[in-house]
């Protein structure tokens, strides 16, 4: 029997894209108001750990439990929307202004668009609103997911290399976001190779390499 | 069905036709490249008017098929994978996806076959007996096609052939809908309405709909 | 495996080589057909292709609804290897007929509503087929595949009347391949050689099979426990400072 309370739980989780295995023997437990930083080197498996937490890839083995349901359960759908997971390239489409791409996460959500709009402001693109995505610089574009996550409120937030493309002034922005999220009870996971700059944010580091979390 | 279905459904839609209107891939690529096609028939098989009006339709529709599938397949091609990463975790329903796209989707084929109907009647100098019908045919065929299309790109998305691969599974299941909006034209001109085309197309319409909607969750499993 | 589904497995292989070669001797021997002359015992082949491939893809459709259903990833093994065997069959189906036709009516190709179904339903497959390879993950493939062998079989049924239909419009002097007078010996042939064919279809399926399930059980192998993971392939990079200005 997996822990109830805790946000994420996983016990000898594997997980393998395609016919190659990325990670083995995972354990790892994240409980509400908890904020895990994940560091290792490239191709450590941090990106493939987080799509699994995500319920984006499903695990090969061992037992996963995100937000009180099994992931090996198609259950695993009806959490999507109480995660956010800030990916390391933008998901925005391109042909769409700014203000569009989080109208449109907000249609989907059923969230007010009027808080698409103050989501913008407190990021500091309401003046480039009308923008279009794909002439947005790589940093404007994180700060629209970022907006996204304000705006949404996820229960789980997910971070993939936060700091990327980042000004100061912006990397304030993701603390902000990261105590809003803990505050409300949620958890944070993020995934780094920054040690330095992340660890300000969090309340406890792990390290993953040979696939595991150590 | 939740009740944030339509309002999905319709946020899809919209979204598919704000990338179309920015990018402009369908007005100003497909119908180009569908009215060169059309072009191209009479160059090869020659000018004699009687042949020419003759495959005028057929010609319409086959082009409607083999153009058409790539205003279809455009949306497996654009879709990065953080693209389809945050939608899964906005918690849209696949059912409304699919059903979000395949409206999009029927729309722009609806407006290239307008289109390419108006160009093969200037081309091929085509009698427009029972084109009246066109008003039944062309939305049939417009929305088999883009069900055919969104389902058969929601199978072969993120695979490694991807995009390159819908074609080929389109292709030969749009079958009846050719030969429904083609014969459903030539049997007016010959005896009269045959409403039997009409309601075999509506039938496909229908039971591609039904196997999208019930595929639509196994195929999120995929994900 | 057991020694018992081991030794099925060879006497289904036996079973059906014998059936073949006795229903070959049987088409061999049967009374000539004095209107096409010889080539007229291409039926025998002819038709238990055809039959076969309609089973497999059948098997195929039945096999990915099972699927779906059990999550059971041999069912999507058998609807896989069935898809296979089929479109193999099917194809020579057509080259067969095509040869036959040459022969018999001097062309290689007729717009038959049957011929060009069976023309449609090859490319249906290629493209199932097409799919199946794009996928390495198993389950992912299992998934897809079958959404897409059910589909494919689904909408096979308006094309078979959109086609048949529109054969009957277009009524002009259609070839017909049935019309060899089936009496006593060639049809006891033909249906020797159609139970033969289908043996053949059971072996080669329950190779086919086995055969997948091998794939699938070294891929768990090299997944498990020991071995690397994708990480490992990862090391410090070795920058040499000497040698840098060469």
């Amino acid at each position: 029997m997996l822990s109830a309370n805790a946000h994420v739980v996983f016990r000898r989780v594997a997980a393998r894209i395609g016919v190659t295995t990325i990670l083995r023997d995972v354990n790892l437990t994240v409980r509400a108001g908890e904020s895990v930083g994940l560091f290792g080197s490239n191709g450590a498996g941090k990106t493939t750990l987080l799509r699994v937490i995500a319920t984006l890839l499903r695990p090969s083995a061992g037992e996963a439990q995100v937000l009180g349901t099994d992931l090996g359960s198609s259950d695993r759908f009806s959490i999507r929307s109480r995660i956010g997971l800030i990916g390391h390239s933008p998901a925005l489409y391109p042909e769409l202004s700014l203000a569009a791409n989080l109208e449109f996460s907000a249609r989907i959500a059923g969230a007010p668009l009027a808080a698409a709009n103050d989501a913008l402001e407190t990021v500091g693109l309401g003046q480039a609103r009308d923008r279009l995505a794909g002439e947005a610089s790589h940093g404007m574009q994180r700060r629209v997911e970022f907006a996204r996550e304000l705006m949404l409120q996820p229960e789980l937030l997910l971070l993939d290399e936060p700091h990327s493309a980042l000004d100061p002034s912006a990397v304030e922005l993701v603390e902000h976001i990261v105590a809003g999220v803990l505050d409300r009870g949620g958890a944070v996971v993020l995934v780094s190779h920054d040690v330095d700059r992340v660890a300000p944010m969090v309340t406890r580091t792990a390290e993953l390499t040979g696939g595991t979390v150590r | 069905m939740s009740n944030r279905f339509w309002p999905q459904a319709f946020a899809i839609a919209r979204r598919d036709l704000d990338r179309e209107r920015r990018s402009g891939e369908v007005a100003w690529v497909t119908i180009p490249f569908g009215a060169v096609a059309l072009l191209l028939v009479p160059l090869a098989v020659g000018i004699n008017q009687d042949v020419l009006s003759r495959i005028g339709t057929g010609m319409l529709f086959v082009v409607v098929m083999l153009f058409g599938v790539l205003t279809a397949v455009r949306q497996t091609n654009i879709e990065t994978p953080a693209q389809r990463d945050a939608i899964a975790l906005l918690g849209v329903d696949p059912v409304a996806e699919f059903a979000g796209r395949s409206m999009a989707t029927a729309l722009l084929l609806l407006a290239f076959q307008v289109v390419m109907g108006a160009v093969t009647v200037a081309l091929y100098g085509l009698d427009l007996a029972g084109w009246e019908w066109m008003v039944v045919v062309m939305p049939l065929t417009a929305i088999g096609l883009a069900e055919l299309g969104t389902l058969s790109g929601s199978i072969a998305a993120s695979t490694n052939a991807g995009p390159a691969l819908v074609p080929l599974l389109v292709t030969p299941l749009a079958i009846p809908l050719l030969l429904g909006s083609t014969q459903t034209v030539e049997s007016i001109t010959r005896d009269g309405v045959n409403l039997s085309w009409l309601v075999l197309m509506a039938i496909v319409v229908l039971v591609l709909a039904i196997v999208g909607v019930v595929t639509a969750r196994p195929l999120q499993e995929t994900r | 495996m057991t020694d018992a589904t081991r030794r099925s497995r060879s006497w289904l292989d036996i079973v059906a080589v014998a059936a073949v070669v006795g229903a070959l001797v049987f088409a061999m021997t049967s009374p000539r057909v004095e209107s096409q002359g010889d080539s007229a015992r291409m039926l025998f082949i002819h038709v238990p292709t055809i039959w076969l491939a309609y089973l497999a893809f059948a098997v195929t459709f039945v096999a990915s609804i099972t699927y779906l259903v059990t999550k059971k990833l041999k069912w999507d093994l058998i609807a896989g290897s069935s898809a296979e065997i089929g479109v193999v069959f099917t194809t020579v189906a057509i080259i067969g007929g095509a040869i036959w036709g040459k022969a018999t009516w001097n062309v290689y190709w007729t717009w038959d509503a049957r011929l060009t179904l069976t023309a449609i339903m090859l490319f249906v497959y290629i493209g199932y087929l097409a799919l199946r390879r794009s996928i390495p993950d198993p389950e992912a493939r299992a998934r897809r595949s079958s959404v897409l062998g059910i589909l494919g079989l689904v909408q096979l049924i308006p094309v078979h009347f959109s086609v048949t239909w529109w054969r009957t419009l277009h009524q002009s002097n259609t070839f017909r391949p049935r019309d060899i007078q089936m009496d006593g010996p060639i049809l006891a042939a033909l249906l020797m050689s159609v139970g033969a064919f289908t043996l053949v279809y059971a072996s080669l399926l329950r190779h086919r099979v086995h055969l997948a399930e091998l794939e699938l059980v070294a891929l768990e192998a090299a997944a498990a426990t020991e071995g690397p993971v994708a990480g490992d392939a990862v090391t410090a990079p070795t920058i040499d400072s000497a040698g840098a200005g060469e």
